[in-house]
């Protein structure tokens, strides 16, 4: 069981979403969509507990990863957050899926495939693929094979999920 | 939560509760599960057979589920690996939750085209085997059908929610009870568990005090009791799966006219929820019923703090957080056997935060709490 370390720093972070977006290029994604996690936990020492309210990260091939999270938990979770700074909220009654899509969409993925991380619950990937309506040019993928070749761990972490209010 | 893992310790656990270094109070407690009635074959089979009615209504050939709540809610079992495919005709079939043999399970069972209802948990991989090896099904949410039945309880599973409440509040009493000056959140924490275990099941709450009581799911800083503080407590445990979700916010000591102030707003918004929930009207009233009370005295408004940051409340039953929530936006009609939680926070960053939350269910008459709200900030239990 790996032990969590906050020794990790944030240039080791930055080296290895580097190393992600040079797989995603040779993969040929323009965007890899992950939710919390151990592969969230590995490229930016975020640790979140899954619950229903949708916390995702979302990777293009250049510039720095984008966050959508429940506009409640933007205090908590700015504290966790070291690379990044568009972190774009949902209020309770709105769609984090229109905060994903919107994502893609500003920062110029209207076609071509996006990676989908094999654990991304269905209903988050529906939400999405819904979403993106507008842009039927995207193809979903697995993006398991760019994130084992960027080197991912994706072994889950020790400790509990919360679901708590 | 995760109350799996905390089920996994149970039974060392009321070994453990009879140690005498427990506090007195939980070392008085004595196991709750007598008479605890499980969820019958019967009902089961009801269960699928509404599961078939609402694929037909929404157009699915065979829902496919994996290992989690909605499984255990059609089968009574929680089988890892293992995937149960209900097809509209036919018998349910059990397949390991490989895509090529659950592929072969659905054309077995004479599903090759149409639409395939994939249970909402379930993970891209699976979605992503399946459209290769079943090229022409087409996935969308199974949620209609699965919410579609869990949804609304039955006697039994009200019956079982009522057992899971009654627990907590017991689980809960005993361990603000162990209350001292200097504890750790951690603490309090731990004689909560530990209490769930005296009474004979698994579950946990995390516990806050002081100004984290601000933060709706707490912070990892360290915190140490002291006279005056807030503390609040939230979680619960399950019964037979059926999860429990209460909150109490109480003082240390000697509350100040602030805190009582606040306290008491919050539980006027609390009841303003409660009247709300009428069978026949809008879940987001019910939301919009706790907000009005909150902003009407000065907070937010809408979801800005100081004010109340987050939806009133959420459905429960085998997921502590299942559909439908008491959110802005739900147009969908409250109805008898629906179960929710009522628990409008309101939230104060640099002082501090108060929530109550009771579970309701829904009947013809009306909405019930499972549990005696909390009178007043000094006396948590009713």
């Amino acid at each position: 069981m790996p032990q969590q370390t906050t020794e990790v720093s944030t240039e080791t972070y930055r080296v290895r979403i580097a190393k992600l977006q040079e797989a995603m290029k040779e993969f040929g994604l323009r965007a890899v969509v992950l939710e919390s996690g151990p592969a969230m936990m590995y490229l930016t020492g975020v640790r979140w507990g899954r619950s229903e309210r949708t916390f995702a990260v979302v990777f293009t091939q250049t510039g720095d990863p984008a966050w959508v999270l429940p506009g409640f938990e933007e205090m908590r979770a700015r504290e966790l957050i070291k690379v990044g700074d568009d972190i774009r909220v949902w209020q309770e009654d709105e769609s984090p899926y229109q905060r994903i899509a919107g994502i893609l969409k500003d920062r110029g993925v209207a076609l071509g495939r996006v990676g989908m991380e094999d654990s991304v619950r269905f209903f988050v990937f529906d939400g999405v693929r819904q979403a993106s309506r507008q842009t039927p040019k995207l193809e979903y993928v697995s993006a398991q094979p760019a994130l084992k070749s960027a080197g991912v761990d994706l072994t889950p972490p020790a400790g509990r999920g919360g679901r708590k209010q | 939560m995760n109350r799996r893992m905390f089920l996994a310790s149970a039974i060392a656990g009321v070994a453990a509760a009879q140690q005498s270094d427990l506090p007195e109070p939980i070392r008085k407690l004595k196991p709750m599960l007598d008479g605890v009635q499980p969820i019958t074959a019967a009902e089961r089979a009801a269960r699928v057979e509404k599961a078939r009615r609402l694929m037909r209504e929404h157009r699915m050939s065979a829902i496919y589920l994996e290992s989690g709540t909605s499984m255990y809610y059609f089968t009574g079992k929680r089988e890892p690996g293992q995937a149960w495919i209900l097809p509209l005709k036919g018998e349910p079939v059990w397949t390991p939750a490989d895509p090529a043999k659950a592929a072969q399970a659905l054309r077995d069972s004479s599903v090759a085209t149409g639409t395939l209802g994939l249970e909402e948990q379930v993970r891209f991989a699976a979605f992503d085997g399946l459209r290769k090896e079943a090229p022409a099904l087409e996935a969308v949410s199974a949620t209609p059908v699965t919410a579609g039945c869990r949804m609304i309880k039955s006697p039994a599973e009200i019956a079982l929610l009522q057992r899971a409440n009654d627990i907590t509040i017991e689980a809960y009493k005993a361990a603000l009870a162990t209350l001292r000056e200097g504890m750790s959140q951690r603490d309090l924490s731990a004689n909560i568990s530990a209490a769930f275990r005296a009474l004979g099941t698994g579950g946990g709450a995390m516990a806050i005090f002081g100004k984290y009581t601000a933060f709706p799911h707490g912070s990892i800083q360290p915190q140490q009791l002291r006279e005056g503080d807030m503390v609040l407590i939230d979680d619960g445990c399950s019964v037979e799966g059926y999860q429990s979700d209460i909150t109490r916010t109480t003082v240390f000591g000697k509350p100040t006219k602030r805190q009582r102030e606040i306290w008491d707003l919050e539980r006027r918004a609390q009841d303003a929820a409660l009247a709300a929930a009428k069978p026949g009207a809008a879940c987001e009233g019910v939301d919009a019923a706790a907000r009005k009370v909150i902003t009407d005295a000065g907070f937010g408004p809408g979801y800005k703090t100081p004010g109340l940051p987050h939806r009133t409340g959420h459905g429960i039953g085998l997921d502590g957080h299942e559909w439908t929530n008491f959110v802005k936006g739900n147009k969908t009609k409250i109805e008898p056997g629906m179960c929710f939680s009522d628990e409008p926070t309101i939230v104060i960053y640099g002082e501090f935060g108060v929530r109550l939350e009771d579970c309701l269910y829904i009947t013809e008459n009306g909405p019930r709490m499972f549990t005696k709200q909390s009178p007043a900030i000094d006396q948590p239990f009713g």
